[in-house]
């Protein structure tokens, strides 16, 4: 007897299990509950939660079981996509860094030849009419600067709505 | 090109490398409904008692569902799959009780468990409510599955995580706490 529990407990437990008790018990299984703490609690708790397990499975509307496979459904449909998605993201900024590392770089190796087309930009597109006849000496920037605020813009926004539409 | 011309086949939920693992493989449509309607109730209950609370247990019925969905889980039949999807409910509600809660689970009134037919019940299931109340929440899981479902000692420790050897002795002590509290109407 272990102890914790009672000789007769096992037998006792298979015959609530089954069903039979008390009705279809030996008699001194009966009598024995009686005297026996351990068994007699046994009855108690198995009977009451059995009851309240009846009772309390009539009470839930459970939602149809086709709306939890179609959830389920979309739980793996968009786990797999994230799994194949999370190494192309990788790829992507990767790629992205490598161009604005070569973007730089061809930026400051051809910043002289850069800067002479620019100086000439706005004879060659009739644009000295829209500069401030004030505008300092440097006045190449006034040009320069919103041209690669434009470019950076425009990246931008081919970048967002490339990773949009993947 | 999109990504449906790419990996079509994991779009469709047919990947390869899910198919050996995935219940969709084991459980189609139909047999997942008929699955559902042997066990769903059971496990509604078993939700709701432990956690005493209806809407909490309505939740953690239908993610316990597509958690078993998604996930790999034991292939040897019916027992296994609903001894497992146990073993998920029970995990949904440790980490719920480990997330700050706005409310204590413990003011949820139990008169929501009420039979709203009007009909007398029995005077110990009268008194369950309070005696849960009373127990802690992982008494009320072992009781509930030893005592209202009807799983062994192995099959309660597989589903709550504890050890094997230490669940007769917290079984023993929760069901004699219980048993005062059912005596004593719920009284401490």
């Amino acid at each position: 007897m272990s102890p914790f529990t009672c000789a007769r407990e096992r037998e006792l437990s298979e015959l609530i299990r089954k069903g039979h008790w008390p009705q279809a018990s030996p008699a001194d299984l009966r009598a024995h509950v009686t005297s026996c703490r351990s068994c007699s609690d046994l009855v108690l708790v198995t009977d009451t939660l059995q009851a309240s397990h009846r009772h309390t499975a009539e009470l839930p509307r459970l939602e149809p079981a086709g709306a939890i496979w179609w959830r389920a459904q979309l739980r793996r449909r968009n786990a797999a996509i994230e799994k194949v998605s999370r190494p192309i993201l990788g790829a992507q900024l990767f790629a992205s860094t490598m161009a604005l590392v070569v973007i730089a770089a061809v930026a400051v190796w051809q910043f002289g030849n850069w800067s002479v087309w620019f100086a000439d930009l706005p004879g060659t597109l009739h644009l000295d009419a829209l500069i401030p006849s004030a505008t300092p000496e440097n006045g190449i920037l006034w040009i320069i600067m919103p041209v690669l605020a434009t470019i950076a813009l425009l990246s931008g926004v081919v970048v967002y709505l490339a990773s949009e539409k993947q | 090109m999109s990504w449906e011309s790419i990996i079509p086949n994991v779009l469709a939920g047919q990947s390869q490398s899910l198919a050996g693992s995935s219940p969709a493989a084991a459980m189609d449509n139909e047999q997942f409904a008929a699955f559902y309607a042997r066990s769903a109730r059971s496990l509604w209950a078993y939700l709701a008692r432990v956690s005493r609370d209806p809407g909490l247990a309505d939740d953690l019925t239908q993610e316990a569902y597509v958690r078993f969905l998604c996930a790999a889980h034991p292939q040897d039949g019916e027992v296994a799959a609903r001894r497992y999807l146990f073993k998920i409910a029970t995990n949904l509600l440790r980490d719920h009780w480990r997330r700050p809660q706005s409310s204590s689970i413990e003011e949820i009134p139990e008169h929501t468990f009420a039979d709203s037919s009007g009909e007398t019940q029995a005077d110990s299931l009268a008194m369950l409510g309070p005696a849960m109340a009373q127990m802690r929440p992982r008494d009320r899981q072992l009781l509930w599955l030893a005592y209202a479902e009807g799983y062994s000692h192995h099959e309660i420790a597989q589903i709550t995580g504890l050890a094997s050897a230490s669940i007769r002795l917290l079984l023993f002590r929760a069901r004699r706490k219980m048993a005062r509290l059912l005596r004593s109407g719920g009284e401490a």
